[in-house]
């Protein structure tokens, strides 16, 4: 059914540290319909952070299912199971993380020229779909000559160009200003909804949250 | 406080101090190493030289030239003089020494003629017979010679310093120049593999140098902080790396003076490593301070584009001027100068280079977009960056590189001629020299009716005068060993000649000479060559047949049949070499002793000279390849230590790439294909360097040092060898990222 495309249910996933396990993902259940978005919302340490890299298989839970597609995966950490990971974050699967999304030796062009390429995408669009977030004219520079709105822009860019079903984003605009952090979300929603992928959103910032049409809170849940 | 804050990072990164302590112990062990070594062979020589040369002359407080007169004073106040009459005679026959043998006598071991027999006047001759001469009209000097420079002398006498100068004095001072410059070219690597070293920690301290600024500590503070922790740092690690190094050259030097002694002819004698190098020390202490704080002498200048244009501008300058230098000189110091501005000049010009070259890589695979491969172009660019920031570790190890192929080449050209020239020296089983006084031609004789002897030979040695037809009449003859043999047998028949007229052997028997290679080279004498020979007094044409190697001797030789010498001919000296066949030495020995009348006559065993020999030169050998190896060591350490720091940097983005849905094994792959194609293509970048250093060891310093050129082998073997290292090198690197890899799964964004 195309009701959903990622459904996490009864996940569990604690730490150990100096001895004393840390419960931080305890008991979740929910789910993201194709084209929907959702924040993740919690305090710092709630585990914002650790759930995405659980939704995208960097990370093992201890108990639970996390189904993709219908493709449901465990707590098995195979040979297998990690394979398909990867595949399923080539092509399906776009992470966005705070900052450091882009390769420095490449230019921004190159970085979704790659980016493209690994998920297996050879449309040459790259320079198109900087100019649509709107970096184009700071296609052919380096992650360093650029300021940090417009390289967490060229991330975005990179990521909506492999055309995604999930959009991962761990906290995209939060280490930006306000008013830049606002137009780069605004961009992310316009084209997220453009394209019609579901978007999973981590942030302590509310007003962003709000602007998802759901909102998971980590620290309410456990 | 702040000292704890300051020394904070060491405390995170304790690797980088290790890393920084590791390579101020090595630099030291290996410099150390290498001045003791070549102290040793300094003073050994100098040593040497004295008993041979060091003598003293007087003079007269006066300032008047001493004369027959106060000769004769001096000898009846009874200090022992002897005159010594120096003819200044033009080429051809050259200046003339006249020696008084007589006088001489109260000179004892230290005269430098011991027996009138050996005036031949070349250069030595009775000094009447000098006097003579002078009057022909040339320069004349006469000095009264004593015995040692602490004798009394009558009031109106001093004594001056007086050197014979032994022809071998140059060769020495040759071999411990380039001694000398292996020494700096060390110097120079440890320099650049401590400085990069030690700038890459700092580079990373400045964000704490600049918060401690805030927090209101005044730069000079923090310098005298940094002074006082490389202070420290010396001071720990200087010590242990004296006294490996003073070990390491103590294991590998104990046959070193035996092994010049062999080289030059000398009685050396071996200094005894009392105390520790200090002079090393120092040495070594103020390089570390000097590359480190290099900065606050030159201040960087801020833009970084600017000054590689410079550099590449300056590099290219430098590289021509010394290439240039090198071709043009006609003294050695003048080549050494050329090679270091070369040296300098492919130092700044490598690192750009490759890293351009990278580029260009990473633009054309990104070019033809249907085979492009973003992959490839990202490591393309990832190593144009490596090359910018590593450049300092990526030149030593270029450098050491070459050096080692520069050494290998030469000292593996070195010993197969060696090898070959033993074999020609010592064919026969056993070697006898005729004692003074005995007959040859009795002995000859003798020998042949022994029943069941093998083959031998009879040499008679002398000297004789060469002229190269080619040269011209007017053309200056040159004084050659001259070997003259009798009966020519399967002991050298067998030689392996570097050229040669169709059956040269019998050529020579009917008249004909073989030359050495080092007359052959020098005056450009080919087989077929007419050459001019005056043995004896008698001038006879002839021409040469075949040239032999002779390991770059630097005396010209002449072999001939005994039956071509002229009448006039004695031999300096004859011996005989033998195969013993079925005999036992004892019955040869017994056999020509009975015919000498000279029970205590020597009969040397080939087979264990060659053994002597040889070992003495492999350690010569192995401590030149020693010296070079260790370099390639420690450079490949530093760029260890600086690639894996960098990696460290690099970690996130190696994570990035699983991110984007490369599975580990893909990952670590990308990580091999880069470390792997960083060290071959330094290796690479060294090739050319060490080719050309090759050639110039080779072709201008021998020359220039010794006056002889060796043939200039090349080694792709050996280059292979070293392509494989580096690749092992690469992968080497790769593992250990690897483990850092999987250690920080999670690992820290930049
Ligand atoms: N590798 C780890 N080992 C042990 N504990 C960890 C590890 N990674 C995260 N944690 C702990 O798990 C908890 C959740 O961390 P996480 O990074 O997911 O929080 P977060 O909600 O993203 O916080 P923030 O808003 O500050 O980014 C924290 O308490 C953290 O200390
Ligand atoms: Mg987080």
């Amino acid at each position: 059914m195309s009701g959903t495309l990622l459904a996490v249910e009864r996940l569990n996933l604690a730490f150990v540290s100096a001895g004393q396990r840390v419960p931080v993902i305890n008991n979740l259940t929910f789910s993201v319909a194709p084209g929907e978005s959702l924040a993740v919302v919690g305090r710092s340490g709630s585990g914002k952070s650790t759930l995405l890299n659980l939704l995208c298989g960097l990370q093992t839970p201890d108990d639970g299912v996390i189904a993709i597609d219908n493709e449901s995966f465990g707590n098995a950490s195979d040979a297998v199971s990690i394979a398909r990971w990867a595949e399923l974050r080539r092509q399906l699967i776009g992470v966005v993380f705070q900052q450091a999304n882009l390769m420095p030796a490449l230019s921004l062009v190159d970085n979704v020229r790659l980016r493209t390429h690994l998920a297996g995408r050879h449309k040459q669009d790259e320079r198109w779909w900087l100019q649509r977030l709107g970096v184009g004219d700071q296609a052919d520079r380096y992650p360093d000559r650029v300021s940090g709105g417009q390289a967490q822009r060229a991330a975005l860019a990179m990521v909506f160009a492999m055309s995604p079903s999930l959009i991962l984003a761990d906290e995209p605009t939060g280490s930006l200003d306000r008013h830049t952090a606002d137009e780069v979300a605004e961009s992310l929603f316009n084209v997220q909804v453009e394209t019609g992928c579901a978007l999973v959103l981590a942030t302590h910032d509310s007003e962003l949250a709000a602007c998802c049409g759901r909102v998971l809170d980590l620290s309410a849940a456990g | 406080m702040l000292i704890r804050a300051f020394l904070s990072h060491y405390q995170r990164h304790p690797f980088q101090l290790a890393a920084l302590m590791l390579m101020i112990v090595l630099a030291t062990m290996l410099w150390t190493g290498v001045t003791v070594l070549t102290d040793q062979a300094r003073s050994s020589l100098a040593q040497s030289e004295e008993t041979v040369a060091a003598r003293a002359h007087i003079v007269r407080t006066d300032g008047q030239p001493v004369g027959v007169e106060d000769f004769v004073r001096l000898r009846k106040t009874g200090v022992c003089v002897a005159p010594w009459l120096e003819v200044k005679r033009p080429a051809p026959e050259g200046q003339v020494i006249g020696v008084d043998p007589m006088s001489m006598a109260c000179f004892g071991r230290s005269a430098p003629i011991q027996d009138a027999a050996s005036l031949d006047g070349m250069p030595f001759m009775d000094i009447g017979d000098a006097l003579r001469v002078s009057q022909e009209g040339y320069d004349s000097q006469l000095y009264l010679i004593a015995p040692r420079d602490d004798i009394e002398l009558p009031q109106g006498y001093a004594l001056r310093a007086f050197s014979l100068a032994p022809p071998t004095g140059e060769l020495a001072d040759s071999f411990l120049l380039n001694l000398d410059a292996l020494s700096l070219l060390v110097l120079l690597i440890t320099g650049l593999l401590i400085r990069s070293v030690y700038r890459l920690g700092l580079v990373q301290r400045e964000a704490s140098f600049e918060l401690l600024y805030r927090f209101g500590v005044l730069p000079r503070r923090i310098r005298q902080l940094l002074v006082l922790e490389l202070v420290v740092l010396t001071a720990v690690g200087v010590p242990p790396g004296l006294w490996l190094g003073a070990s390491l050259a103590e294991a590998l030097g104990t046959g070193f003076g035996q092994a010049l002694g062999s080289l030059f002819d000398l009685t050396l004698y071996a200094e005894s490593f009392g105390s520790l190098p200090w002079r090393a020390a120092v040495v070594m202490v103020a390089l570390v301070l000097t590359v480190c704080l290099l900065e606050w002498v030159f201040p960087q200048p801020r833009q970084p584009a600017m000054v590689s244009a410079y550099a590449r501008l300056g590099g290219g300058a430098l590289l021509l001027a010394g290439a240039l230098g090198v071709v043009l000189a006609t003294e050695l110091v003048w080549v050494f100068a050329g090679t270091a501005l070369v040296f300098a000049g492919v130092g700044l010009l490598t690192p750009p280079l490759l890293a351009a070259v990278e580029e260009r890589r990473s633009v054309r695979s990104g070019a033809t977009a249907s085979v492009a491969d973003p992959l490839r172009r990202w490591r393309a660019r990832e190593l144009s960056v490596m090359f910018r920031q590593l450049a300092l570790p990526v030149v030593a190890l270029q450098f050491s590189i070459a050096a080692v192929l520069a050494v290998h080449a030469l000292v593996t050209t070195f010993e197969s001629t060696f090898e070959q020239w033993l074999g020609q020296r010592l064919a026969a089983d056993f070697y006898i020299e005729v004692p003074q006084g005995g007959d040859s031609a009795t002995a000859a004789r003798r020998l042949n009716a022994l029943e069941g002897l093998g083959t031998w030979h009879l040499v008679a040695h002398g000297k004789a005068q060469v002229r190269p037809e080619e040269a011209g009449t007017g053309a200056d003859p040159l004084t050659a060993d001259l070997m003259a043999l009798t009966p020519i047998t399967d002991l050298v028949s067998d030689w392996a000649l570097l050229s040669s007229a169709e059956r040269p052997w019998r050529e020579l028997a009917s008249g004909a000479v073989m030359v050495n290679e080092q007359l052959a080279r020098r005056h450009d004498v080919e087989v077929g060559s007419p050459l001019e020979l005056t043995i004896a007094g008698t001038r006879m044409r002839t021409n040469v047949v075949g040239i032999y190697a002779d390991y770059g001797r630097p005396v010209a030789e002449v072999l001939l049949h005994a039956d071509t010498l002229p009448a006039a001919f004695t031999p300096r000296s004859e011996s005989f070499s033998v195969n013993k066949g079925e005999l036992s030495r004892d019955v040869i020995h017994d056999r020509l002793a009975d015919t000498w009348g000279a029970p205590d006559l020597q009969v040397r065993d080939n087979a264990s000279i060659r053994e002597l020999a040889s070992q003495i030169f492999d350690q010569t050998f192995l401590l030149t390849r020693a010296i070079s190896a260790l370099t390639l060591v420690l450079a490949a350490v530093a760029l260890l230590i600086m690639i894996w720091v960098f990696f460290t940097t690099r970690v996130w983005y190696f994570r990035l790439l699983g991110v984007w849905g490369l599975q580990g094994h893909q990952v670590r792959r990308q990580l091999r294909l880069l470390s792997v194609r960083l060290t071959l293509t330094i290796t690479a970048a060294a090739l050319p360097l060490g080719i050309w250093l090759t050639w110039v060891l080779v072709n201008r310093i021998n020359p220039l040092a010794f006056g002889w050129s060796l043939p200039m082998d090349l080694y792709p073997v050996f280059w292979l060898e070293l392509g494989l290292m580096a690749g092992a090198a690469g992968l080497l690197v790769a593992h250990l990222m690897r483990r850092q890899l999987e250690r920080d799964a999670n690992g820290e964004r930049p």
